[in-house]
């Protein structure tokens, strides 16, 4: 039977060649995002242990519970005396003073080295003396900081800025900006910098004033003497230390909170990339069931011929799905060669937008080729099982006749098996976006995959309606037009599976517009409602991020005469009833001034340091009401119990908690804010209101201000970058959809090539013929379109009534971008009947009519 | 009385040249030693309303003679005038045009487009230049046919006598200078392939159309008025009014 099978697949390449190209495609994919992240783990985790190699323990300010990754410390700072009493432990060899915080430099043009919306943080720290204990390593002609105003600098910033030592450089901590000069450039083990993150180490002077505070140091790495271990050098250490809250652990095991840190900021990264790279494969799964029902048609003569000889139904089955073994293997090896290709590829391409990965090879590892291999041959035999089991009804008897092509299946069981599986797929999706599972992204991905299958089960019915609809103009006074919409109508299935291929990848496109509407409908809503500020300056940062404005620009900005009322936001995670949550913290003097929050008990503008207000939504879900207690669990200084002084309605602008600037000083690690409202006084002019505020915010070169409308325009453009970048990772499920209609055609080409003969034998022009191919591509493209509009509308309105309680609070459809995506899938369509056409075009007449 | 004659001629030229005319034809398929010569100098001419037919065993190279003559296939040496056009002078467009409109063709098999009605099948040469049908025309010629209670069918739902006689009305629905014929009852049983071969014969009557006809059947060869014999890519015989005997005897004769 293999060697059948074999043969099988060598004897038709031709019409095998693009489903592979589409298994390979995905697969593809699969593999380079496995590699990828492999080689950027392996090579952190080898980073991270030449880093620590020579830290045998550290000694750090305990956590309450562990915030998950992060780059800037969540640990309460430790008494720089401690140094000393470490130092005195015996076996220790060296110890060196840890201390980090926000340093962001501002490179020569006069911009800000780092974005801070979803970029690489930025990172200040102290310069430690100890080689062995310091990660950075200083290049050639430049020295450590010895004088306050020195800094060294990560090789990344000094590139992508273009500073070089002597430079005298802005930099931007919690304090107001200051110049330092560069005394030495260096690179973070082998890497320039970890990640694209930006360096700068200043003296540990420098550093307690500008990063942390005076007397505190972060943590202290110890270095222990030779032939002392390094669980005995713990275990001394830890005994000499009897400062409560203070922990003792070995290098080995930070070494492996770095690289788990590395692990999950990248597990995000692969979870997004696999899952497109699954939609990707599952669209090629369409095609290759289309592929191998219409060969399997092609061939019932050649399979009746093997039944005929003695080979049972189960020999043919085996036979045919031998064939889809076969292509699933040869194919997905190649998709695993080319990912090795993307990956480097992509590895360039990080580095060249400034995300440097330190220099090693690509990592293969076996389970990559495992599951590559399994997946690419999984879909390719689970997508021809269908056809397969059809070859095997072929009667021996049919090798004397002609047959019919596609016996499609029973109406009632079409009908009753696509609407079956449609429920079960709407169901499971239901579950997952409205109901609180655990794993809600695979109930709502699984969900949808059914609802898909189901859909295209019901395809056909709606295939022949639809299709005679989108034809009639196209068929007017035009004979291709005719003969393509009867050709589109002639096998409703094969039409709608061709199209249902197009339907999946542009369904995430027009559900994913659906929701992006929405977002800014209501962004646009909140700001409208809730915004009296007449400004809004903006670090592009987030609450608890690592970046934003030192507190200083805020309170320059309150002096400033042109202004009445001004606060700066800044935040940071907590861990509220159980679960880890943003915190905001703004002056509540001005809130009132500066935001319509709807307030429905108590007083904002009065909340104390021992105040917390809550929206409405968090008052209902934990029974709160005035004066109620709320735990907070901060990462740092533990457990500490606010009592509600204020319910609002607006939580779309000021999320589930606000806290007063005053407790979140004492709380949370970073005191930055990442936005400042202003409102300009009675009396002034906006254009003197906003010539005042630039006036201030030019030494911040970090700094965006924005008006009302500005702000609006600004959240609504991140909200477009997101959807550019789902439109990026899609292309790929699209190429595979256009590549499976191409495939679809040419198979029909192929098998019409008498009729078509027979056309350019009784007068049909090259050209004529031409436009015929590509309007039945057109046909089905606009079919795969139309069913789109509907079911990315409709999952798009689920996914928003599923958001609700994130925020988004307007549907919005975009009507115009969902006929854009629909006239630019037609003409991708016409595009994909391209190649059959002209190879229908080419045809030879004579070879065509005579009989075979 | 010939000053008339020839004023007749120069007003329709035309009608002084024969339907169609091969002179020193040659056609070689392939290439050194797999050349095949499937014609091999052929020379001969069909007069207007007349209905040829050309008989040879396998491989006598008639059905090339039928495809070099009706503009499917280039001859490798040698002209094929069709009236005053001399096929090898045409390109491809130009070429298609031709078979458009000026040729009629009847196949074996595969004669009619599945998905189009027995209507739209017939009136295809003409919608494919953008025409339309004269309602006259296509009533007479379904009707001589006897199909014009069928022309909302599709092909799958008429007969296989019914087919091929479609095929001829849509063959003759552009008045084509020649109507060309390969083995077009060879699919039929012998009541439907007289029927085919009468309404052939009735349009060669009725409307001197020009007809060239390849068969192996005698008896079909017997509607014609002249058969031509090939063999080895020449023409080795003709006879003219022929009958089934006559064809059967010269079919032996060549045989021995």
């Amino acid at each position: 039977m293999w060697r059948i099978s074999w043969k099988g697949v060598v004897g038709h390449k031709v019409r095998y060649g693009l489903t592979a190209l589409a298994v390979l495609l995905g697969v593809s994919f699969m593999s380079a995002t496995l590699v990828l992240t492999d080689t950027i783990s392996r090579s952190f985790d080898g980073l991270y242990s030449s880093i620590y190699q020579s830290t045998d323990a550290i000694v750090r300010g305990a956590q309450a519970y562990d915030p998950g990754a992060s780059f800037t410390s969540q640990r309460e700072p430790i008494d720089a005396s401690l140094v000393r009493t470490v130092k005195a432990v015996p076996g220790v060899d060296a110890v060196a003073a840890g201390i980090e915080g926000y340093a962001q430099l501002v490179g020569s043009d006069g911009k800000a080295i780092g974005t801070a919306t979803n970029g690489p943080p930025t990172l200040g720290e102290a310069w430690i003396d100890v080689r062995a204990l310091n990660p950075l390593e200083l290049l050639p002609g430049g020295r450590a900081p010895s004088a306050s105003d020195e800094i060294v600098v990560d090789k990344h910033s000094a590139d992508v800025g273009h500073l070089h030592v002597g430079d005298r450089v802005l930099v931007l901590t919690k304090l107001a900006p200051a110049r330092f000069t560069i005394t030495g450039i260096a690179t973070w083990g082998s890497a320039d910098s970890p990640l694209g993150a930006s360096i700068t180490a200043f003296t540990p002077a420098t550093a307690a004033r500008v990063l942390g505070q005076p007397g505190k140091v972060d943590q202290i790495d110890v270095q222990a003497t030779p032939g002392v271990g390094r669980s005995t050098l713990v275990q001394r250490v830890q005994a000499a230390i009897h400062t409560p809250g203070v922990e003792v652990v070995s290098g080995q095991a930070v070494t492996r909170e770095g690289q788990d840190a590395v692990h999950q900021a990248l597990g995000f990264f692969n979870t997004v990339l696999i899952v497109f790279a699954l939609i990707a494969l599952f669209v090629g799964s369409f095609l290759i069931f289309n592929t191998f029902t219409i060969v399997v048609a092609q061939r019932m003569r050649e399979l009746a011929l093997l039944r005929a000889v003695g080979a049972s139904r189960a020999q043919v089955t085996a036979s045919v799905l031998g064939e889809a073994c076969v292509i699933g293997i040869v194919a997905s090896a190649g998709g695993l060669v080319v990912g090795l290709g993307l990956a480097g590829a992509l590895k360039a391409l990080l580095a060249a937008l400034g995300i440097a990965i330190p220099a090693t090879g690509l990592v293969l590892a076996a389970r990559t080729v495992v599951v590559c291999l399994a997946l690419g041959t999984g879909v390719t035999v689970l997508s021809a099982l269908l056809p397969a089991r059809r070859a095997a009804r072929v009667a021996p008897v049919a090798v004397l006749q002609e047959v019919g092509i596609d016996a499609a299946p029973h109406l009632a069981a079409r009908v009753l098996g696509g609407s079956g599986t449609s429920a079960i797929g709407a169901a499971v999706l239901g579950t997952g976006l409205f109901a609180s599972v655990p794993a809600r992204v695979a109930f709502v991905g699984g969900g949808a995959a059914v609802l898909f299958v189901g859909l295209a089960l019901l395809g056909p019915l709606v295939a022949r309606p639809a299709s005679a609809a989108i034809g009639a103009p196209l068929a007017w006074r035009s004979v291709p037009g005719t003969l393509a919409r009867h050709n589109a109508l002639r096998n409703p299935a094969r039409t709608s599976a061709t199209a249902s291929a197009l339907m999946v990848g542009v369904a995430v496109v027009a559900l994913m517009n659906v929701v992006a509407a929405s977002t800014k409908a209501s962004i646009n809503d909140v700001v409208n409602r809730a915004m009296r500020a007449d400004y809004v300056v903006s670090s592009g940062g987030v609450a608890g991020g690592s970046s934003g404005f030192s507190p200083d620009l805020a309170r320059s900005l309150a002096r400033l005469p042109q202004v009445s009322a001004v606060t700066g936001v800044s935040g940071g995670m907590a861990r509220l009833y159980g679960s880890p949550t943003t915190i905001l913290a703004a002056d509540p003097r001005h809130v009132d001034d500066l935001f319509d929050v709807g307030v429905t008990a108590g007083n904002l503008g009065r909340m104390t340091a021992q105040g917390i207000a809550v929206s409405t939504q968090a008052a209902a879900d934990h029974h709160l009401r005035l004066d109620s207690a709320v735990r907070v669990t901060f990462p740092t200084t533990g457990v500490r119990v606010f009592h509600v002084e204020a319910i609002y309605s607006a939580r779309q602008m000021a999320g589930d908690y606000v806290l007063t600037v005053a407790a979140a000083r004492q709380n949370f690690p970073l005191n930055l804010d990442f936005q400042i409202y202003v409102k300009v006084a009675p009396g002034v002019t906006t254009a003197a209101g906003r010539s005042a505020v630039e006036g201030v915010i030019a030494h911040y070169p970090n700094a965006t201000l924005m008006d009302q409308a500005q702000f609006k325009a600004n959240q609504s453009a991140q909200v477009d970058q997101m959807l550019n970048l789902v439109y990026g990772l899609l292309a790929l499920a699209l190429l595979i959809a256009l590549i499976g209609i191409a495939n679809t055609l040419a198979l029909s080409v192929y098998e019409r090539t008498h009729e078509l003969g027979l056309l350019r034998a009784v007068g049909m022009t090259r050209r004529q013929l031409g436009a015929t191919v590509r309007a039945e591509s057109l046909v089905i493209s606009l079919l795969g379109a139309l069913e789109v509009l509907v079911v990315g509308t409709v999952l798009g309105w689920a996914m928003v009534a599923a958001l609700r309680s994130s925020g988004i609070t307007s549907l919005s459809i975009p009507f115009t971008r969902l006929v854009a995506v629909a006239v630019l899938a037609g003409i991708a369509g016409v595009a994909a009947g391209a190649a059959p056409g002209r190879r229908a075009a080419r045809l030879d007449v004579l070879r065509a009519i005579s009989t075979e | 009385m010939i000053s008339a004659r020839h004023q007749l001629a120069l007003e329709r030229p035309g009608l002084a040249a024969p339907a169609a005319r091969i002179v020193a034809g040659v056609k070689v398929y392939g290439k050194n030693e797999t050349a095949v010569r499937a014609l091999d100098g052929v020379t001969a001419e069909f007069a207007r309303g007349e209905f040829a037919a050309i008989m040879g065993p396998s491989g006598s190279g008639k059905s090339t003679l039928l495809h070099c003559l009706a503009g499917l296939d280039r001859l490798t040496e040698g002209r094929v005038i069709l009236g005053e056009t001399d096929l090898g002078t045409l390109g491809d467009k130009a070429m298609t045009e031709l078979r458009r409109d000026r040729i009629g063709f009847v196949f074996q098999a595969f004669n009619l487009v599945p998905t189009l009605s027995a209507r739209e099948n017939i009136v295809l040469p003409l919608t494919l230049a953008g025409r339309r049908a004269e309602r006259d025309w296509l009533e007479e010629l379904t009707s001589s046919l006897g199909i014009a209670d069928r022309l909302a069918h599709r092909p799958a739902e008429l007969s296989g006598g019914q087919q091929q006689r479609v095929a001829t009305a849509r063959a003759l629905v552009t008045r084509p200078d020649l109507l060309f014929a390969d083995e077009p009852t060879g699919n039929l049983d012998s009541h439907a392939a007289r029927e085919l071969l009468r309404r052939i014969r009735g349009a060669v009557d009725d409307y001197g159309q020009s007809v060239v006809m390849v068969t192996h059947d005698a008896h079909a060869a017997s509607f014609s008025d002249r058969v031509l014999f090939l063999a080895d890519g020449r023409v080795v015989r003709e006879l003219v009014r022929p009958t089934t005997d006559s064809v059967l005897d010269a079919i032996r004769a060549l045989e021995t």
